[in-house]
């Protein structure tokens, strides 16, 4: 039986998760040569910068309205204003999103006002400008995503559509991943011999590769026009429900564009259904390329199995890459003993009760927790690995148990951001890396179920140590 | 002097001046000095960060054993925590971080009630810690919560210190605003209220240095040389007990002379503790701070050793540093201090600061920075992106050191760079970090890599534009 739980102490020790500005600052980058206005303190833009520049190793620009006490006590309008006229004058952007702050909803600054006043006072000035609401006391790093692609959803596409007039494109919302995932949903999709309209792209310009001279903008991301005819798509396929499941609802209430919210696709099944749902849109059948690819997977799973099946798993991080990555850990055998998440969607939390029940699963969901409730359970109940971002090290640190890193972000290794966990190719190298981890283990130590059963040893975490004969290790 | 970038913001003038006929000319040609810590211009893509990242980041956050609980919603808490390396012996301060997660509910109703629970909980969980140091946020502080009240409240219950930090990110134009409360607060609620008996006449703090990935083994032990006992750092490698009594030591020794000069001026005032301005980078500067330290004890002897002994170690090294050196120039974008105290340490290396920056100096450091610089040398307070760009083309600095953020683009740039503010590896100060500081110049300025960009990277491919931008090649 999986139980969902939700951690009741105010204090949070340890957070698994950021705030919403960085999420809409993230998807911003996804557009091509699109800048970000942050409303609010210098540090609500310099920190997320600093935290991007970190994980993705790449120099990562977020402009500040640099709101001080003085523009607190009189407002920030005039503070905004400059900004917009900055950024135009010396950018040229292509498009600018603004998103708020705590500072900047408390003081109860009318951004969007501002934003109209702007363009009154400067026709000339075409580009579009959004408005994205991103208190740091209102949900966290996944709002800021999700709010800016409905903001996208609901201002860009064009409204008038004719009868069916199409594109010919899917446009695809891959959710929070790393420019390694959209490169492999791009693979994907190319094999498909479709078309995607990505919302967002941030594979190169968060990834991208050295150039002489250099670009104005970073190559990549989509383009403002493309966002304008996403109305005209055949249909829209979210890949995270909490983000961006709510943009594919906009698309189909209000361009018709039909909508498909699926499960983020880590592991075989959950690749399945996207490249089903990709056959169904489309009349496309599944190419050769990626028939091999999906029978490698399965060749892997095979090869690997004695060495991951019955291993206690503790994963953390956001719902929606967690609801995923429960798919191949039960494909490969493993239980996901704790599944923790900052959120607190309380149905989220009951629909991972029947997946992992369904998938025979015993799961304890933590909701609305952090990494010390984590290091707690584990101290309490070992496990064999833990999934997360780099901030769990100091749990794999005191419990001596390998750290999978996965999700944003990873600051203390290299080119985490330019792998790819999704599609078959993502889940072969993480079956590869799991086990290898795994093996890693076993050369000093063996594992032995059996005895932990019978309690002669401890938990499967507790590895009975090989000796070389003389007592000493 | 001006910078094209900046051609649509005509008060940047006021921030960038050559050094001419050994005067300052600045930008917008008055002859009066740079204008600094002013407030910066909303969207010009700054650097700066605001005054809960210089309070909670700088001067609070390496305080070992003390409890860092963010009063605020979570993002501040997560964005402070565990990446700037100012190390201790213990690493509870790196590994935790607290945050009292305020939610909208919070906002409307005010967050008193959490922020004690909170700190409760927090001092339950680790009771081993020997304070809470609590952070106010933009948010806490709009909304009116009285967290100095609950403080004090929460003091009576855990029966320890509770330092309430007033530092929301609004408060000043800078981190530097950060800096200040840190001291006072810090001054204020814990220097004095421990009373250890003993000698300490020949005890010194370390005021103003972090700790920066072990920088204290550099030079620590040479104060100790001379016979003296380091008392208290503020605050690198530092307990809440050592704050508490730090007013004991016989003198203070302050290196980062723009986030710590506070606390020395205020124990000057009320214990009447003398303190001397040191710079611990760099041959000649490391040399002088110990020479002006022993002065204070009557340890002059003493101090020659030690510096003749440790000299004779490097000697060696740095004279294969810098030949070669010799001749690069430098552009130096810290955040104060740092740009003024490694001019010297450079020359020592043969290199010339041909372009001099900080994220948040104040008039004193420029002036610090503006006496060291030789002609036609550029002076630029609080520099955008667009700047920076400017005088990496432009200026073409042989090298360029400042922080993590600019690392990427200097390198998107082709520019070899090192990290001073984080150090990529370190540590740089005393005699010895001098050494690493030279290895690590002389590996980013000929590395292969250089060479290879040049003579092998290309141009962009061309994409399938629209109007501005790119379509996915199929």
């Amino acid at each position: 039986m999986s139980t969902v739980v939700k951690q009741s102490r105010a204090v949070a020790i340890n957070p698994t998760r950021s705030c919403a500005p960085i999420g809409a600052m993230l998807a911003n980058y996804g557009i091509h040569g699109a800048i970000t206005i942050n409303h609010g303190s210098q540090g609500c833009a310099t920190y997320p910068r600093h935290q991007m520049a970190r994980h993705f190793r790449e120099p990562v620009e977020v402009a500040t309205t640099s709101l001080t006490e003085k523009t607190t006590v009189y407002g920030g309008k005039g503070n905004l204003l400059t900004a917009l006229k900055n950024i135009v004058d010396r950018f040229n952007p292509t498009m600018i999103m603004v998103c708020s702050t705590c500072l900047s909803e408390t003081i109860g600054d009318d951004i969007p006002g501002a934003i109209d006043e702007f363009q009154e006072k400067h026709p000339e000035i075409t580009i579009p400008i959004l408005s994205v609401k991103t208190p740091s006391y209102i949900g966290n790093h996944i709002t800021g995503f999700d709010n800016f692609l409905t903001e996208i959803a609901n201002s860009m596409p064009d409204k008038r559509k004719k009868k069916g007039e199409t594109n010919g494109k899917i446009n695809i919302i891959p959710g929070w991943v790393n420019p390694g995932d959209i490169r492999e949903l791009k693979h994907i999709v190319r094999e498909m011999g479709l078309h995607g309209l990505w919302l967002t792209d941030y594979s190169e310009t968060l990834d991208g590769g050295y150039y002489e001279p250099r670009p104005h903008f970073a190559r990549g991301g989509t383009t403002v026009e493309e966002l304008r005819s996403s109305s005209k798509s055949l249909a829209t396929v979210s890949l995270q429900p909490l983000i961006g499941g709510e943009a594919a609802r906009i698309y189909e209430r209000r361009y018709g564009v039909p909508g498909h919210v699926l499960t983020m696709p880590i592991g075989l099944a959950n690749t399945d259904t996207f490249v089903e749902t990709l056959t169904e849109i489309t009349d496309h059948t599944i190419p050769e390329a990626l028939q091999v690819e999906r029978a490698r997977l399965l060749d892997a799973l095979v090869d690997t199995h004695m060495f991951t099946t019955g291993l206690r798993v503790a994963m953390y991080g956001d719902p929606d890459m967690l609801e995923g990555l429960v798919g191949l850990i039960a494909e490969m055998g493993m239980t996901p003993a704790y599944i923790l998440t900052a959120s607190e969607n309380a149905s989220w939390g009951e629909r991972m009760v029947e997946l992992t029940q369904g998938l025979g699963l015993e799961s304890e969901i933590i909701l609305k927790g952090d990494l010390h409730e984590l290091h707690m359970r584990i101290k309490a109940n070992p496990v064999d690995l833990v999934i997360g971002h780099s901030k769990g090290k100091f749990i794999s640190d005191a419990e001596k148990i390998p750290l999978i890193r996965m999700g944003f972000p990873v600051e203390d290794r290299f080119g985490y951001h330019r792998r790819s966990i999704v599609g078959y190719n993502g889940a072969v190298s993480l079956v590869d890396e799991i086990t290898n981890v795994i093996f890693e283990r076993k050369a000093t130590s063996v594992v032995s179920n059996t005895l932990v059963e019978l309690g002669v040893e401890g938990p499967t975490s507790s590895p009975i140590t090989l000796t070389n004969g003389n007592g000493k290790h | 002097m001006e910078l094209k970038s900046s051609a649509t913001i005509p008060e940047r003038a006021l921030h960038i001046a050559l050094k001419e006929d050994g005067k300052c000319k600045r930008g917008d040609g008055a002859g009066c000095f740079i204008s600094s810590n002013s407030a910066t211009t909303p969207g010009d893509m700054t650097e700066r960060g605001c005054t809960y990242a210089g309070c909670r980041g700088v001067v609070g956050g390496p305080v070992k054993d003390a409890i860092q609980l963010t009063h605020g919603p979570i993002g501040c808490a997560f964005f402070s925590w565990g990446y700037r390396p100012h190390l201790a012996d213990t690493d509870f301060h790196m590994k935790y971080t607290f945050v009292s997660d305020m939610n909208e509910t919070n906002i409307v109703f005010g967050g008193e009630k959490k922020l004690l629970q909170s700190i409760i909980e927090a001092s339950r969980e680790f009771p081993e810690a020997k304070a809470v140091f609590v952070y106010n946020t933009c948010s806490t502080a709009l909304i009116g919560d009285d967290g100095k009240d609950v403080a004090k409240q929460a003091e009576a219950i855990i029966g320890k210190p509770v330092v309430f930090f007033e530092c929301e990110g609004f408060k000043g134009v800078s981190q530097s605003a950060g800096h200040h409360v840190g001291n006072e607060t810090i001054f204020r609620q814990l220097v004095g209220s421990l009373e250890p008996e003993g000698d300490f006449s020949r005890t010194i703090n370390i005021v103003g240095d972090y700790n920066i990935k072990n920088d204290i083994r550099t030079f620590e032990y040479l104060f100790e040389a001379i016979g003296l006992k380091i008392l208290t750092r503020f605050t690198g490698n530092v307990s809440v007990d050592d704050l508490r009594f730090m007013h004991k030591a016989a003198l203070n020794v302050v290196h980062c002379q723009r986030s710590a000069t506070y606390i020395a001026d205020m124990m000057k005032d009320k214990y009447q503790t003398p303190y001397i301005n040191v710079t611990l980078w760099g041959m000649k500067h490391m040399a002088q701070a110990l020479r002006d330290t022993a002065a204070v004890f009557g340890l002059e002897a003493e101090a020659e050793v030690v510096i003749e002994r440790e000299l004779a170690k490097i000697r060696p090294q740095i004279e294969y540093f810098r030949q070669r050196l010799t001749g690069k120039k430098v552009f130096i974008y810290q955040g104060g201090p740092r740009t003024w105290h490694w001019i010297e340490l450079l020359r020592e290396l043969g290199m010339e600061t041909q372009t001099a920056a900080t994220t948040f100096g104040h008039e004193d450091d420029y002036e610090k920075i503006f006496d060291q610089l030789d002609e036609g040398s550029m002076m630029i307070d609080n520099p955008n992106v667009p700047e920076l760009e400017e005088i990496l083309t432009k200026r073409r600095p042989d090298l360029f050191i400042a922080g993590n953020k600019e690392k990427y683009l200097a390198y998107k740039m082709g520019v070899p760079f090192v990290n001073g503010h984080t150090y990529d590896t370190g540590p740089y100060a005393g005699f010895l970090g001098m050494v690493n500081f030279a290895r690590d110049i002389d590996k980013s300025l000929h590395a292969p890599i250089w060479q290879t960009l040049k003579s092998r990277a290309k141009p962009a491919p061309a994409a399938h534009h629209s109007a501005h931008g790119f379509e996915e090649v199929l």
